[in-house]
């Protein structure tokens, strides 16, 4: 036996490092309480469903229209036939990947930030996934025939070519959004688990005790789970490097200025990472403010997501110098015209909001009080949606205006039903995410438990028994803080 | 199925009370925590899961099933183009890696609910709602004659409720 006394917390500092700690948070019941409390609707919350149903219903009106009279009504004219639908699509695939990477790569490298944000992480991921898997199919002529995209052997004659990176797409779109899905889930069991039995309402209770399949808690169910759960975190891993690289290869294996170049599919991972974060920025920040969640995603963890944004802006600004020294420097006439054209010509206003939004405003997060100023990091992470919706945008369309000959140079403008339909997308993803966040728990209840020190009797404890939560060893020297 | 459950407020309460209750060999230990504890995993000495066989398969029939569907399409149908090969592995790698992760992620899950029993329909004796919240339990499994010790070895390390369930 060994007396380990409870480590001392000073919960008035607020000393700005980057641990775990949650002093505020003392008890698992605390824990649970709060975390349920999030799940009672408020009239903020319905207006601002009401709000997303309407830029819905707005998409898809727009959407019908363009279904009625033709793809010209999107400002699609030969030779730019893919426009602000290819951007959009890769742009919410991109928002997904930051959500794989807090849920699933912080999960493996045991960064102890990720436990109290990856919920909502994940669940944009997915939500951004299938946000991402409309585009394929508002692009078409004929949407209702949209499974001849999908490829298998058929009498349509339609060659099922296994060899072209589009196909490649449907496949790793769609495994990624199963994965995640099921991952989401996973973590999701225990805390179902928790809500039933906590629940008075015979109808909700029931409803979690379906989703929770029954989970109990038990030493077996949680032996196996951790294992479970790091295997999917460690297929998440490279899943999320590939699935990007899967959607730069749609543009890098064809031979048109601007796309060809082997840099495309670390610079698509790199900018998905940094765009996710931005949108958990965006999300979280109001999030933690409105649901009274300050003591849980504290500043020191946004203080670390910022160090990660900071770290894949650099990056991204790294990719673009090399980009942009390779059309500069490369001796390649075309390559040279169509970089000069894309930065200084025809669309320098779009290149340049995407240099400022994504390389010059993050160089602000070298300073430690705007990492921990969260209306700035809200406003930034405005900036940074921006600008990577127009990096996409700079990517795809300079390059499909601009091609090997003069008489291919065109210009290209987006129309009042691209823009309505890129506003449906964001009415369309939250609106799935504002119906998540009031009936599920929108931060994990069992791994913030692993965090909490476990209750102990008083002055005692069996040796071997850590004070402390799993993910990292505790400093009492080092509190947390509390905003 | 017959036993005591005893419910616990704290960690070291429940790893001492699984101590002494080991020492009884009065009947099976089940252990319900809010959260999983390490402390409780060693102190039951159970062994590596073995969900990681169903994902080793999984992920070895995802990335075979991946070659062999492009293969045999490619086969199936067979358009040269550029005078290349019709079936060519290179390309038909990235298919692979994508069912291999699909199939080993889904395999996981599935090899988790077999192992672990779920679902389940109904809640078994020896579990108490205040496991999920922030109670720890201890169910042990034994026979009428073996219960007051059970009972004895719970109270004396700090269960704040005992109780006999069928």
């Amino acid at each position: 036996m060994a007396t380990v006394a409870r480590p001392r917390v000073d919960t008035g500092s607020n000393i700005p490092e980057a641990n775990i700690q949650l002093p505020s948070v003392e008890t698992y019941g605390q824990v649970t309480d709060e975390i349920r409390r999030t799940l009672n609707p408020t009239k903020a919350w319905l207006a601002g469903l009401m709000v997303a149903v309407l830029a819905l219903v707005i998409g898809i009106v727009a959407w019908m229209w363009q279904v009625y009279m033709g793809l010209g009504v999107a400002g699609y004219s030969p030779p730019v036939m893919w426009g602000v639908y290819i951007v959009t699509f890769v742009f919410w695939v991109g928002i997904g990947h930051a959500g794989t990477l807090i849920s699933a790569i912080l999960y493996l490298f045991r960064a102890g930030f990720r436990t109290t944000i990856y919920r909502c992480a994940e669940a944009m991921t997915v939500f951004a996934i299938m946000t991402a898997g409309l585009f394929p199919i508002l692009h078409l002529g004929r949407p209702w025939k949209f499974f001849w995209l999908i490829p298998y052997p058929n009498w349509r004659l339609i060659w099922p070519q296994f060899k072209s990176p589009l196909v490649w797409d449907v496949f790793a779109i769609l495994t990624y959004l199963t994965v995640s899905t099921t991952f989401l889930y996973l973590g999701l069991l225990p805390d179902f688990a928790a809500l039933r039995d906590r629940e008075r309402d015979p109808l909700r209770k029931r409803i979690y005790g379906v989703l929770s399949f029954g989970w109990r808690n038990s030493d077996i169910e949680w032996r196996h789970f951790a294992r479970a759960y790091l295997f999917l975190a460690a297929f998440s891993t490279p899943l999320v490097l590939s699935v990007h690289s899967t959607v730069s290869f749609d543009f890098a294996m064809a031979n048109t200025p601007g796309w060809h170049a082997t840099l495309f599919a670390p610079y698509f991972v790199a900018g998905a990472i940094f765009s996710g974060i931005g949108m958990v920025f965006t999300i979280i920040i109001p999030i933690r403010r409105w649901f009274n969640l300050k003591h849980y995603v504290t500043l020191n963890h946004l203080d670390a997501a910022a160090k990660l944004c900071l770290f894949t802006a650099l990056v991204v600004a790294t990719a673009y110098i090399t980009e942009f020294f390779i059309g500069w420097y490369g001796g390649n006439e075309i390559e040279h015209s169509f970089w000069y054209n894309r930065v200084f010509g025809q669309w320098w206003w779009a290149a340049w909001i995407m240099l400022t939004c994504n390389t010059i405003l993050p160089l602000s997060l070298f300073w430690q009080k705007l990492r921990r100023n969260t209306t700035w990091l809200f406003t930034l992470s405005l900036f940074i949606n921006l600008g990577m919706w127009f990096e996409r945008f700079v990517i795809f369309d300079p390059s499909l205006s601009h091609e090997f000959e003069p008489w291919q140079w065109t210009r290209y403008a987006p129309t009042y039903v691209d823009w309505c339909i890129l506003l449906g997308s964001f009415g369309w993803f939250s609106m799935w995410f504002l119906l998540f966040i009031k009936n599920f728990p929108v931060v994990a209840i069992s791994e913030v438990k692993e965090i909490v020190p476990p209750p102990l009797r008083v002055a005692h404890a069996v040796e071997g028994i850590e004070v402390t939560g799993m993910h990292l060893a505790y400093e009492p020297e080092t509190p947390g803080e509390r905003d | 199925m017959e036993g005591i459950v005893g419910v616990f407020r704290e960690l070291d309460s429940t790893v001492d009370a699984i101590e002494a209750v080991k020492k009884l060999r009065a009947g099976n230990i089940r252990v319900y925590s809010p959260a999983p504890r390490h402390e409780l995993e060693h102190i039951l000495n159970t062994g590596p899961s073995i969900v990681r066989r169903y994902t080793l398969i999984g992920g070895l029939l995802g990335a075979t099933f991946g070659y062999w569907i492009p293969i045999w399409i490619s086969d199936y149908w067979p358009l040269v183009v550029g005078g290349k090969v019709v079936p060519s592995w290179v390309p038909y790698t990235i298919i692979s890696f994508e069912l291999m992760v699909l199939i080993g992620s889904l395999a996981t899950v599935l090899g988790l609910f077999i192992v672990s029993r779920i679902p389940r329909i109904t809640m078994t004796v020896g579990y108490d709602e205040r496991f999920s919240d922030a109670n720890f339990g201890v169910w042990v499994e034994c026979p009428p004659d073996r219960q007051a010790d059970v009972k004895d070895a719970l109270t004396k390390h700090g269960a704040v409720e005992v109780r006999g369930e069928q």
